[in-house]
C-alpha cells in the first residue's frame, strides 16, 4: 500500500474508533478519551500548518456530527494542529528532523514522544473542556477533566500505536 | 417539511442517524428487562386510572373525544438510539422526526420522569437536549411545599440534579417529591422529576441549594414520549398580549 492509502485508511479507522467506541465509553464524568489528536500528530513532519488544519477540520466536523458536540472537537483539533509545528520546533533534534521518519513513538523515541505529545494533548484537552463548560465557575472540574482524560487518552494513544503503527526503520 | 440546516452537523442528520440506528439494533437488548418492567408498571397504572386513556386504535397518537374533558396534550412515542450521560452536555438521539410531527422545543419524558426538550429535528430523527445539560432550566415544583424553582445540572453525577431559585425562608423537607410545574406549556403539570436529596444554604444568598435525585436512570433509558401541546399557540398568544 502506498503512503497516501495508509493515511486514508488510518483516518477512517480513527474517526470510527472515536465516534463509535471512545465517545460511547461512559466511565465517569471526568474521563473522556479522545484519540483523534494522535492522527494529526502522526502525519509526516513536512506537512504545512495549512494542510494539518484542513485535515483537522475534516476529522473534527465528522466526529462532531456523530457526537452532538457542535464544533467542540473541530475547534480543539484545530488548536492541536496549529500548535504542532510550534512544539516540534521547540523539541527539534540538533540536526533537524529526518524526512524519512514519522513522529511515532518508535521512530522518535520515548522521551521525545512523551514530551511533545503530552504538551499538545493537554493543550487540546484543556481547550476542549474549557469550551465545553464555558464558565469560570467550573474551573476545578475543567482541570480535573483535563488531568484525568489526558492521562487516559495518552495511554490509549500509546497502545494504539503499538497495535496499528508499523516501525518504518 | 424540510429540516433546518443545523441538523446536518448533529446526530439528527441522515448519515449519523442511520448509523446510530444500526448500532441501536444491537445494543437495544442490553436494558430490555428493565425497560419492559418500567413500561409494564406504567401500563398498569394507566389501565387502572383514567378513562382518558382508551384503547388506542390509530397506533401512533392518542386522541379522545370527550365533552367534559378536552385533550390538551398529544404523546408521540419514540425510542432513544444514542445517548451519553457523562459529558458536560448530553444529547439523546430519537428515531422520530419531522414527519411524525416533532418540532423544536417540545418536551420529552419517560415512564419514570422528565427527560428533556427537543433541540434539533430532521425528517426522520431528532436530538433531545436532556436534563443533563448546562442550561436546561425546566421549571419544577416541589409538590409538598408548593414552591417552584429551576432544574439545573452541575455536570458531575447523572443521577443528581439541582434546583435553584427557592427562597431559604421556606422549609423544604428531605424526600419531598419534585414534579414539573407546566408553567411554560412544554410539559404537562405533574411529570415526575425526582426526590429532594438534601438542602444547603448558599453563603451570601437568600436561596437554598437543593440536590435532587432523578427518578429516571438516564443511562438505561430506552422508551420516551414527546409532548405535543395542542393549546400551545393559544397559550403563547395570551402571554404575549
Amino acid at each position: 500500500m502506498s503512503q497516501i492509502q495508509i493515511y486514508f485508511f488510518r483516518l477512517l479507522l480513527f474517526v470510527f474508533l472515536q465516534s463509535f467506541i471512545f465517545n460511547q465509553l461512559e466511565i465517569n464524568a471526568t474521563i473522556h478519551v479522545m484519540i483523534t489528536p494522535l492522527y494529526i500528530f502522526l502525519l509526516p513532519f513536512d506537512r504545512s500548518v495549512n494542510s494539518l488544519m484542513f485535515i483537522s477540520l475534516l476529522i473534527g466536523v465528522t466526529v462532531d456530527a456523530t457526537s452532538n458536540t457542535f464544533g467542540l472537537h473541530t475547534s480543539s483539533l484545530l488548536v492541536f494542529a496549529y500548535l504542532r509545528p510550534v512544539i516540534f520546533r521547540v523539541f527539534s533534534p540538533r540536526d533537524g528532523y529526518d524526512a524519512l521518519k514519522t513522529p511515532s513513538i518508535f521512530d522518535m523515541g520515548n522521551r521525545w514522544f512523551i514530551s511533545t505529545f503530552s504538551i499538545l494533548l493537554i493543550g487540546h484537552h484543556l481547550w476542549f473542556f474549557t469550551l465545553e463548560a464555558f464558565s469560570f465557575n467550573e474551573t476545578l472540574l475543567i482541570l480535573q477533566k483535563t488531568l484525568f482524560s489526558s492521562f487516559i487518552s495518552f495511554v490509549v494513544c500509546v497502545i494504539l500505536q503499538t497495535i496499528f503503527i508499523k516501525r518504518t526503520a | 417539511m424540510s429540516a433546518p440546516k443545523s441538523s446536518y452537523f448533529t446526530t439528527a442528520s441522515f448519515i449519523s442517524g442511520n448509523l446510530f440506528e444500526i448500532r441501536h439494533a444491537i445494543s437495544q437488548h442490553f436494558n430490555l428487562e428493565e425497560n419492559n418492567q418500567a413500561l409494564q408498571k406504567e401500563n398498569i397504572t394507566l389501565r387502572k386510572s383514567s378513562s382518558l386513556f382508551l384503547y388506542n386504535k390509530t397506533g401512533v397518537e392518542t386522541k379522545v373525544n370527550d365533552s367534559i374533558y378536552a385533550q390538551q396534550y398529544d404523546y408521540i412515542p419514540g425510542t432513544i438510539l444514542n445517548a451519553t450521560t457523562t459529558k458536560r452536555n448530553n444529547f439523546f438521539t430519537l428515531d422520530i422526526g419531522g414527519i411524525h410531527g416533532i418540532k423544536r422545543g417540545m418536551g420529552v419524558f419517560s415512564s419514570n420522569g422528565v427527560v428533556g426538550i427537543i433541540h434539533n429535528v430532521s425528517d426522520h430523527f431528532s436530538v433531545v437536549k436532556s436534563v443533563l445539560t448546562k442550561n436546561i432550566n425546566i421549571d419544577v415544583l416541589i409538590s409538598e411545599v408548593g414552591v417552584s424553582g429551576m432544574l439545573k445540572w452541575d455536570g458531575t453525577n447523572a443521577n443528581i440534579g439541582s434546583i435553584s431559585g427557592v427562597s431559604n425562608d421556606i422549609a423544604v423537607p428531605k424526600g419531598s417529591k419534585v414534579i414539573t410545574r407546566g408553567g411554560s406549556g412544554i410539559f404537562p403539570r405533574g411529570i415526575d422529576v425526582g426526590t429532594i436529596k438534601k438542602t444547603e444554604t448558599i453563603e451570601g444568598e437568600a436561596s437554598w441549594h437543593i440536590d435532587v435525585t432523578f427518578s429516571q436512570k438516564y443511562a438505561a433509558l430506552e422508551n420516551v414520549y414527546v409532548v405535543k401541546n395542542l393549546f400551545l399557540d393559544e397559550f403563547k398568544q395570551i402571554q404575549n398580549q
